[in-house]
């Protein structure tokens, strides 16, 4: 499965569709993750909190290619992306590993990826920086198998994802 | 003023380890918790202090949206006379560095919004290491922590369980198998590779 994952509108009407999965999650309802562990410890690989995120987070853990686009904010993700990533946790388990000799939760069937991550928005340098040592982390714990990074400005990002979903066809 | 950035404030870890900080700081001390309906309160509160100390879990490596949204409003709500921030931050990892990328976060915030920033102290192993033996190490380095605080000493602090990794995760792989037996849940259900159906 090919996914983008954005945090606000993005038109592609041009592109094949049967290609990817497109979610919009700006017009999803997604709360907070409370940290209740539930999903770890009373209904594991399940939120209890059943909003839309539930439809989304086995989508991400089950596309081998994946854009995400977000708004950058402080060097990391911007709410809506970051609300969407602490959903996710149940595509993890509680029990934790060594990968590169460093402590990580086990995950459960989550597909290799190949993950571009688009930022967008008035991006300092030194957030940029930030954002590629968050990136750098999100790789082992988001099973990356490889990633690129992106910077733009918005006015530049429906292109932007146009040329990368254009780099998966050929 | 201790903020408590958790999304599960009263029922967490970054609970606890703000209560060991105000047992041992010569500082008086302040407690407070982010919730969806008072980061305006908090804002106009933080004229009242000198020191804000953060204290939050790591969150998909970086800080909690919770944190996220009050930084947000507390850069349009800033107050006239800008508090020294410092932070401390768990993870439930054994490594402390972990934490990295979530500090420098409140560092740029602070440095982008003109708060000045002042000491951290980043633990590791943070979801049990109060359960165990270790915990005086924990107390033991918030004390010192709280000291530098005190005497404006700008400080970068660590502690973690000093237990080589293997070991880690076998005693971490038991504290979540007692933890799922306490709510009916095998070691084997915890395990399920399914997500959702």
């Amino acid at each position: 499965m090919h996914l983008i994952l954005s945090d606000r509108r993005i038109d592609l009407s041009t592109e094949d569709e049967s290609t990817y999965n497109l979610i919009d999650l700006s017009e999803l309802n997604i709360t907070n993750c409370v940290g209740c562990f539930s999903c770890w410890v009373k209904t594991p690989g399940k939120c209890i909190i059943r909003d839309d995120a539930i439809k989304v987070y086995p989508k991400i853990a089950y596309s081998d290619k994946i854009i995400y686009v977000s708004k950058i904010k402080y060097g990391g993700y911007d709410t809506i992306m970051k609300t969407m990533l602490e959903r996710s946790i149940p595509v993890q388990q509680a029990f934790i590993r060594l990968l590169h000799g460093e402590t990580h939760h086990v995950q459960r069937n989550v597909a290799l990826k190949h993950a571009v991550i688009i930022g967008y928005g008035n991006i300092s340098d030194e957030e940029k920086n930030i954002f590629k040592q968050l990136i750098k982390r999100n790789a082992k714990n988001m099973c990356f198998e490889s990633y690129q990074i992106i910077f733009v400005k918005e006015n530049e990002l429906e292109q932007t994802v146009r040329d990368v979903i254009s780099s998966w066809e050929k | 003023m201790i903020i408590n950035g958790s999304p599960r404030a009263p029922r967490s870890n970054s609970q606890k380890y703000a209560k060991i900080f105000q047992a041992k700081s010569p500082m008086p001390t302040e407690y407070f918790t982010i919730t969806k309906n008072n980061h305006l309160e908090l804002c106009k509160k933080m004229n009242d202090f000198t020191h804000v100390l953060l204290v939050f879990p790591l969150y998909a490596d970086s800080i909690p949206v919770t944190l996220l949204n009050f930084l947000k409003t507390l850069e349009i709500n800033s107050p006239s006379q800008k508090p020294k921030f410092c932070i401390m931050i768990n993870c439930g990892f054994i490594e402390p560095n972990q934490n990295d990328i979530a500090v420098k976060m409140i560092q740029f915030f602070c440095q982008s919004q003109g708060y000045s920033f002042g000491s951290v102290l980043r633990i590791g192993s943070g979801e049990a290491i109060l359960t165990t033996p270790f915990q005086k190490l924990v107390e033991w380095k918030i004390k010192k922590f709280s000291l530098a605080i005190t005497k404006e000493k700008n400080v970068s602090l660590k502690v973690t369980m000093p237990l080589p990794k293997k070991v880690f995760v076998k005693a971490s792989t038991k504290y979540w198998e007692n933890y799922g037996k306490k709510n009916g849940i095998t070691k084997e259900q915890m395990s399920i590779m399914d997500i959702e159906n």
